[in-house]
């Protein structure tokens, strides 16, 4: 939260609607991302009950466990989400092997509700990828494999910059502020409407309409309990008493069941294209297609490796893959952080608020000053110096390493702050380097900042220290358990009860 | 039906196999359409088998029925809680086979309390009725639900009380050894001596110790133990310190637990718990025998108001060292 | 007991009127110590009024609901760990209790003889649990205990009590949420260990109460049960509840305290739905919500998944036009202004009058932040796509001048 962000809830209080906080989208949308919302049965331990699956708006794939707790029926579901959707949808963007350093032209993206459908999908992932496909407790081929790919993408769902498992609550409220609080923003329902109301309505209205769970289920993976109560009992138990009569008895209570799981889902599943396409409205930031390159190249890699028969991921890290896989995570998160202010002047906002950036006027432009650094003979050095004056606090202090969003490969350092005589401006010069060609005249038009131009130069840079070197997992002090065992599945990973 | 059990079997074999090949190469499509195959046909396996168990119960249940349980359970003939046979695709029993030979048919003639006196008479303690089912599966290949054990004690004690010693066994109450009260949930048989049938504080463990010895020598007997069995044996086992391999509590159905290690276990725990469990057991029933009449000893003492409020002695104690007779104050 | 405590009973009697005093489990004692600043809940609850079914009454049903799935998973698996004489209970608390191989007695104390009363098995249950300890045994099945809540008695049954060759009680949780790889769901745990805290308490004051040391007797590590991975497997963890403990304490001696919230309110208020002889109640649902209405709140986001009152206090809120509503996080970066309206007249300079010395700085950063926004959005010309939500783009009018 930032103060901009607050101040946009506030506005969104008071017009009744909500309001942008991004100007361009930082998110990738994939031209045909897979649609993924489960729903599981109340009180077990991931014990999945019904999705609403699939890529075309218009043809969404109702999947249904009908009797939930019962461990066969769970793998046949795992199955069928493999085989008729899951799988085939990631294989279509596998085709062809790619070069050693080359990423497929595009990767898969699934878009689920919330980040409790992630949690979802990590567990089943979980409980999925160590099956065994012979012995006393065989599950078909593919429910190892679903396991395998759906631990990959809430994996990289903990990434802050990827996209290949999107939770539409997170994308949208990064977008919009609501006049609400973040917890209400968990409700995808609420959240999309206080964004796009229908006519005649407040986004406020429409909000809190949709906090009835009869009228609006909730977007799973929790059920409603009163959904439970009155509708789910009577049918399973109906479909367990016509187990015993089987035929047409059995399919009818399918259906009905199957019928009653389509209400819960078809609402979110509008509302999760509707997110879709609030998404798409926004224009793509600069460096989201960068980011995206790094989740080709992750699924790239990761296929590779699953195609050469990778044993499935370890139920933990070993301590060294954990620092580093955190050391990782906190670089990508800075990136992110840089790449979204310099694609957004709304981002960029926040950080002048915190006087790590400023925007001002360039007033003077010394495009032909050198400097001689000392020991060394000649001209000296390119290092233009500018004058630009702030009508707002600086906070940045001199020699901090300032960058301009419009010039980023140009490096400055801040000379002298110094506030003007009647407080209304400041003075800020700051001496560049880089970016202006090699030639021996004064640094070309356009290569940097010129007089009258209006100019934001932020501390946020680019530039990042090199990742921390971690010992290979072979040294692991013992203090942090020692040398982890190379995992190999074991039997008993692949026996473990799912009851 | 349109093909036979055995032919659908075959049908089934061939599709996973289909299945698996389709998946191996890659084919989406072909494995998809395969496993609908698939799947209408267990569907059609599983109506067949359910309409054969049918017919077979309908022609069983005349005589499964016995004056004075629930009339329901004789009239419903479609739909016998006692001829449910528990499917590889059944939550009761995941891991049961379908096909289990001869025990069935022999299991489903007898009247309910025959099947729990059965089960009761392996465990030889008072037993609840979540045991004395699982047991019934186990060695006698039958599952009943247990919700139908909860109106037998009251039935068995009706008939106990219009014709006293009638029958040769009644399946009766195990009592609290302090209030001689009915012990909630625990069912046994009333030719067992009054010591078994009470219920001490430590009685729950030494009962638990020699149901485990007692399935244990079961199985030992047993040329092929069904998978509930070995299930059985191995919870037990996971429970008795000392008596399963390495990790203590893993009991996957990989590990085979050997039925005599689970007995020395089990044997050499009871003896820390057998003296004093006998002790309170033992004064207990004397004081049933001494204090209630015939009935009472089986069925237990009734609901005895207590005199006033809370600071209420225990009234039974009779000067007894009983554990609950000290009090703190 | 003295007669001011009598005066505040009648008191709190008179704002219950003729409902029955709901009774606490140990979960609504938990929910407690969520917003201990809330006058309006600390009434309501002191007086042991049915919030939910004033909330309802009054227009606001609480959206609180629990799936028979959930409920029927959890008491299976509390069936399932005290089968067979309590096995596979009795195998984990030797591990993490170290528990010697002759402590396996198990007592079930959820009735005496048959009989269910409350008061008498509250006396059994204080009668074996207080016995010496040699004959006092092991694992304590349904016991029941006292906690005393703004001056009532609620009774309250842990699942189990377990009791060790050291003289140590501890309190013991069975929960039907999994522990996948050593993970659980943290608000689970977090819900089990103040709920176990107020076991803790209660089991300490029984004890006290029979002239024994229980503040030393009952450990604050609780037991927590749960499934393993996916399956019915059980494992069993520790919980360290001393934070809890504190917690609990404080805001049941803050409910003791009632009186101070009670004085200033009218003499004559009632929350009483003032039901016929068939238990409908007759009075106007808009004067019932006036009475709320007469004790003040302090909503916060937080009430939403802890409170009963949460969609009425929230509707209340949002007339105020509270800053609260949107979070505390919210109200802090808006400088802590508790109104939306003046936090946006401050931020668009308007008046009227000067800005107040106390509220200067939260003016400027407000200012500031404003007049950043306008730029940015402004600044890139239109942002395509906006066009098509309603209200989109609302640009503040820019603040005058930069601070």
């Amino acid at each position: 939260m930032t103060t901009l962000t607050a101040l946009a809830r506030a506005l969104a209080v008071e017009s009744g609607y909500a309001q942008p906080v991004r100007t361009v989208r930082h998110v990738h949308l994939s031209d045909r991302p897979l649609v993924f919302i489960p729903l599981q049965l109340a009180g077990e331990a991931n014990a999945p009950l019904a999705a609403l699956v699939g890529d075309d708006r218009e043809k969404p794939r109702l999947l249904a466990v009908y009797e939930p707790r019962n461990r066969n029926q769970r793998f046949e579901f795992a199955a069928e989400l493999a085989e008729s959707v899951i799988l085939p949808y990631i294989e279509g963007y596998a085709a062809g092997e790619p070069g050693e350093k080359d990423a497929y032209a595009d990767a898969p993206q699934v878009l689920v509700p919330g980040p409790a459908a992630v949690t979802f999908t990590r567990l089943l992932g979980r409980s999925t990828r160590f099956r065994r496909t012979d012995g006393e407790w065989a599950v078909p081929a593919s429910v190892p494999v679903l396991g395998w790919w759906l631990t990959y993408l809430a994996e990289r769902a903990e990434h802050p910059s990827s996209s290949l498992l999107l939770p539409m609550t997170k994308a949208l409220s990064a977008h919009w502020a609501t006049g609400q609080s973040e917890a209400e923003d968990q409700n995808l329902a609420s959240l999309v409407r206080w964004i796009a109301p229908p006519p005649g309505m407040t986004g406020f209205e429409a909000a809190r309409e949709a906090e009835d769970p009869q009228a609006w289920p909730p977007a799973g993976p929790a059920t409603d309990p009163d959904f439970d109560r009155d509708v789910l009992v009577g049918l399973i138990a109906m479909i367990r008493d016509a187990s015993g009569v089987g035929g047409a008895a059995l399919e009818r209570a399918r259906g009905a069941l199957a019928a009653a799981l389509a209400t819960q889902l078809e609402q979110t599943w509008a509302l999760m294209w509707q997110g879709v396409d609030l998404l798409r409205s926004l224009p793509e930031g600069g460096h989201v297609a960068g980011r995206w390159g790094d989740d080709r190249f992750s699924f790239t890699t990761n296929m590779r490796y699953f195609r050469e028969g990778g044993f499935p991921q370890a139920r933990r890290d070993g301590a060294v893959r954990a620092a580093a896989r955190l050391s990782r995570l906190e670089r990508e998160q800075r990136e992110l952080e840089v790449g979204s202010a310099y694609d957004d002047p709304l981002v960029m906002a926040e950080y002048r608020m915190t006087g790590e950036a400023f925007r001002g006027t360039v007033t003077e432009a010394q495009r032909d000053r050198r400097v001689q650094e000392p020991g060394k003979k000649g001209a000296g050095a390119l290092r233009p110096l500018i004058v630009v004056e702030a009508a707002e606090d600086v906070l940045v202090a001199p020699d901090a390493k300032v960058t301009c969003p419009a010039h980023p490969k140009q490096k400055g350092v801040v000379r002298d702050v110094r506030p003007q005589p009647g407080g209304a401006t400041v003075r800020v010069e700051i001496e560049l380097s880089g970016g202006m060609g090699r030639g021996s005249g004064p640094a070309p038009a356009g290569t940097m900042p010129a007089v009258g131009e209006a100019v934001v130069y932020t501390t946020l840079t680019g530039e990042f220290m090199p990742l921390p070197k971690f010992p290979d997992p072979e040294l692991t002090p013992w203090t942090h358990g020692g040398p982890p065992p190379p995992y190999v599945p074991r039997d008993e990973d692949g026996n473990e009860a799912w009851q | 039906m349109d093909e036979t059990v055995e032919e659908l079997e075959e049908r089934i074999t061939a599709l996973r196999a289909g299945v698996r090949r389709a998946v191996l190469d890659g084919d989406g499509p072909l494995a998809g359409a395969l496993r609908r195959d698939l799947r209408h046909a267990e569907r059609a396996w599983d109506a067949a088998l359910d309409s054969a168990s049918t017919d077979s119960a309908s022609t069983d249940s005349a005589s499964t029925a016995w004056p004075g349980t629930d009339a329901g359970d004789a009239a419903a003939p479609v739909r016998p809680g006692v001829m449910h046979v528990p499917s590889a695709r059944d939550p009761a029993g995941p891991g049961a086979e379908p096909g289990l030979g001869d025990g069935r048919g022999r299991g489903a003639l007898l009247p309910l309390r025959e099947q729990v006196h059965e089960a009761l008479s392996l465990l030889q303690v008072p037993a609840a009725p979540r045991l004395i089912a699982t047991v019934h599966e186990a060695f006698f290949a039958l599952a009943f639900p247990t919700a139908r054990l909860t109106s037998l004690r009251r039935d068995e004690e009706r008939s106990f009380r219009s014709a006293p010693f009638a029958r040769p066994y009644y399946i009766c109450a195990a009592l609290s050894a302090d209030y001689l009260a009915p012990s909630r949930g625990l069912l046994a048989i009333s030719t067992w001596p009054a010591e078994r049938r009470i219920i001490g504080s430590l009685s729950p463990r030494v009962d638990f110790l020699v149901s485990a010895i007692n399935v244990a020598r079961a199985i030992e007997q047993v040329p092929e133990p069904v998978p509930a069995a070995r299930a059985l044996l191995s919870r037990f086992a996971a429970n008795v310190r000392g008596s399963s391999g390495a990790g203590g509590r893993s009991f996957g159905p990989a590990g085979r637990i050997d039925p005599q290690v689970v007995i020395r276990a089990a044997q050499a725990e009871l003896e820390v718990h057998a003296e004093e469990d006998q002790r309170t057991r033992a004064g207990a029933a004397r004081r049933a025998r001494d204090q209630l009449d015939d009935a009472q000893q089986l069925f237990g003492a009734g609901i005895r108001r207590p005199r006033s409020g809370e600071d209420d002695e225990d009234e039974d104690e009779d000067g007894r060292p009983g554990r609950k007779a000290a009090g703190g104050r | 007991m003295d007669g001011g405590f009598t005066d505040i009973e009648a008191r709190l009697a008179r704002l219950r009127g003729g409902q029955l005093p709901e009774t606490y489990d140990a979960r609504k004692i938990a929910a407690l110590a969520g917003n201990p600043g809330c006058r309006r809940r600390s009434v309501l609850d002191a007086a042991a009024v049915e919030k939910r079914r004033v909330a309802s009454y009054i227009g606001f049903p609480a959206p609180f609901g629990q799936s028979p799935f959930a409920m029927a998973r959890e008491s299976a698996f509390q069936a399932q760990v005290k089968d067979n004489g309590a096995m596979e209970l009795l195998a984990l608390l030797r591990e993490v209790l170290g528990l010697d191989l002759a402590e396996a007695h198990y007592d079930d104390l959820g009735d005496v003889a048959g009989n269910v009363n409350q008061g008498l098995r509250y006396a059994h249950t204080r009668q074996v649990l207080t016995a010496v300890p040699q004959r006092r045994g092991t694992m304590f099945d349904h016991p029941l205990l006292r906690f005393r809540v703004a001056g009532r008695h609620a009774y309250l049954q842990p699942d189990l009590v377990a009791f060790r060759h050291d003289a140590t009680f501890h309190v013991v949780m069975v929960r039907s949420f999994p522990v996948i790889d050593g993970q659980a769901d943290s608000s689970g745990v977090a819900a089990a260990a103040i709920q176990s805290a107020v076991f803790v308490l209660a089991l300490r004051d029984l004890l006290a109460g029979a002239g024994l040391d229980g503040d030393a007797m009952v450990h604050h590590e609780t037991v927590l049960v749960t499934p393993r991975d996916f399956a019915n497997q059980p494992v069993a963890s520790l919980l360290d509840v001393r934070k809890q403990l504190a917690t609990v304490r404080r805001q049941v001696a803050r409910m003791d305290r009632v009186e101070d919230i009670i004085a200033p309110l009218p003499g004559d208020l009632t929350f009483d739905l003032d039901a016929d002889d068939k238990g409908v109640p007759r009075r106007r649902p808009g004067d019932l919500a006036d009475a709320v209405g007469c004790v003040p709140a302090s909503y916060s986001p937080e009430c939403l998944g802890a409170c009963e009152m949460c969609f009425f206090c929230r509707e209340e809120a949002s007339e105020h036009g509270d800053t609260g509503v949107l979070g505390k996080a919210v109200r802090e970066d808006l400088g802590g202004i508790e109104s939306v309206a003046r936090a946006l007249r401050l931020a668009r300079g308007q008046g009227p009058g000067p800005v107040p010395p106390d509220l200067a700085e939260a003016a400027t950063i407000v200012r500031r932040a404003a007049r950043l926004r306008g730029e940015a959005m402004a600044g890139d010309g239109a942002v395509p796509g906006h066009g098509a939500v309603p209200g989109a783009g609302t640009v503040i009018n820019e603040g005058t001048g930069a601070s």
